[in-house]
This record gives structure tokens, sequence and C-alpha cells, in this order.
């Protein structure tokens, strides 16, 4: 410690504050992987095409006029609910011209009235 | 004890820092850490190439005909049980990907296979054709298809419906190989 003088100190305390930046650049580049995990998590976790799916099936039976048969509902039913957990349902109503559709798997639930397709 | 000599040192010191602090912002930004839970995006992209081209097949020239030519393309594969057409032409949409090297084309594989409600109304399966899957990362896509009353193949099973309109669910696993 003898040897030891002020010298220099500008060098030294610029290698501490840059050591500091490189802290915080490294807590941004630990997020960023964090950020595009859960994105895609949210994207995979919504039922987006199941809905469109579904949605287009329904409205196919209105155009091929077979959307007043009980069994096609329960064909969507039954094979969604022992498929995967999900509630498809869907009504005609004549009176008015309209489609109710329901979808709920449990996190995500959509309701729409579809009126003369 | 604070005098201007050495005042070159500190600049130099200054100029130093900041080219540090700039070539490590470069490396970093550059550089894409692909964590093995980043495959989720993979799968995303996947998922949805698969769904887009099941859309595709399942939609009709034209609605409200009983023509069979007006029945979408899958609805006539599964009619006919036709897994050879389905096959190419669901791998021609997923693999028609230009420009990847060597073969031209991606490679993806599948697996298909079909739930219906059967004449005592339980969900029963069965297989629509498709590749050998040896536990590959896959994916799972699937379609509701409409089918009218038709002729059955005899290689489908003695439970399933033919005579009333009904909908089947497609599902489709999807791996890249």
């Amino acid at each position: 410690m003898a040897g030891m003088n002020d010298d220099g100190q500008w060098i030294v305390m610029l290698g501490f504050i840059i050591s500091i930046i490189l802290v915080f650049l490294a807590l941004i580049v630990n997020q960023s992987a964090l950020i595009g995990k859960t994105t895609a998590e949210s994207v995979l976790d919504f039922p987006k095409s199941e809905i469109q799916d579904a949605r287009a099936e329904i409205i196919e039976y209105y155009w091929n006029g077979t959307v007043n048969q009980p069994n096609l509902n329960y064909d969507l039913l039954n094979i969604s609910l022992e498929k995967k957990g999900t509630v498809i349902w869907y009504q005609y109503n004549p009176t008015d011209d309209s489609i109710f559709i329901h979808y709920n798997d449990g996190s995500t639930e959509y309701n729409e009235i579809v009126r003369g397709p | 004890m604070v005098n201007n000599s050495g005042q070159l040192y500190t600049i130099e010191g200054v100029a130093a820092g900041i080219l540090i602090v700039v070539t490590a912002y470069l490396v970093v930004s550059t550089t894409t850490v692909l964590t093995p839970q980043d495959v989720h995006i993979i799968d995303m992209q996947l998922e949805q190439l698969g769904s887009d081209a099941l859309a595709m097949m399942d939609t009709p020239n034209q609605y409200g005909s009983v023509d069979a030519r007006n029945y979408s393309n899958l609805t006539t594969f599964i009619m006919f049980n036709n897994q050879t057409e389905f096959g190419d032409q669901f791998l021609f949409y997923v693999n028609n990907t230009p420009n990847i090297a060597g073969t031209g084309y991606d490679r993806l594989n599948y697996s298909a296979s079909i739930f219906y409600e059967n004449t005592t109304n339980q969900i029963n399966t069965t297989q629509f054709g498709g590749g050998t899957y040896y536990r590959e990362n896959a994916v799972t896509v699937t379609r509701w298809v409409y089918l009218p009353p038709f002729n059955k193949p005899v290689t489908y099973p003695d439970d399933m419906i033919s005579n009333e309109n009904q909908t089947v669910l497609l599902e489709v696993l999807l791996w890249r190989e």
C-alpha cells in the first residue's frame, strides 16, 4: 500500500461507471428473453383458431341448410367436450334469421350473434 | 489536489468507455439467445401454419348446393377415405416454403386421425394416414369437418354413421423432421 498514489482516479471511476452500465444492459437482455416466451405462450393459449374454426363450421351449416338439425349441435358439443374440454354451442333463431354462437374453454369465453350470415 | 494535468488521459478514458459500451451494445443486440423456453415461438408458427392449411382445404368453392364438387376438399377426402390425396395436398401446402437449402421445400410431416360420434353416441377415432411419429416436438391442429350422408367406404369402422349429416373432428399432429 505504500506505493499507492491518487493518480488516474478518473480512469478508475469510469471503470466503475462502465461496469454498472453493463449490469443494466445484462438486465435488459434477461428481460427480452422472458418477453419472447410470455408472448408466444399467450398466443398459444388464446384459442383464436378454435373459435374461427367453430364459427366457420356453424356458418357452413347455415349455408348448407342444416343449421336446424340437432344432431350437428351435439356432434360439435360432445366431440369438443371429449377432446378439448371445450363447450361449443349454437342456436339458430328463425324469426330474425340469426345464429347464437357460444364458445367456452374454461379461460376464454366467446359469445356472438350472427345476424343473417 | 485537483489540477489540470493529464487532461488527455481523461479524454482517452471517456472515449475508451464509450467505445466499450457501444461495442457491448452492438454485440448483445446482434445475438439472440435461444433458451429452451423459446421453442414456444416455433410451436406457435407451426400451429398457425397447420391450421391455415386445414382452413384452406376446408373452404368449398361455393355454399348451399348438394352438388358434390361444392363440398370442401377436406369433406370429399374424408367421405371417400382418400388418405393419399389428403396427404399430398396438406404436405404441399405446409411444405411450400421457397428457397430452403438442399431440397427447396420444408420438411414437415404429419399424422392425422378422425374423431367421430358413433352410433351409440360415443366418441371414437380412426386413423387418417400420415407418416410415422418418432416423438419429435409436435403440435396438434384440428379442424371441424362437415360430412353429408355418404356411401361409407369399407375401410372405415362399422360404428361410423353415414346416413345423416354429421361433423367430425380432424386432428393433425404436425412436426418438423
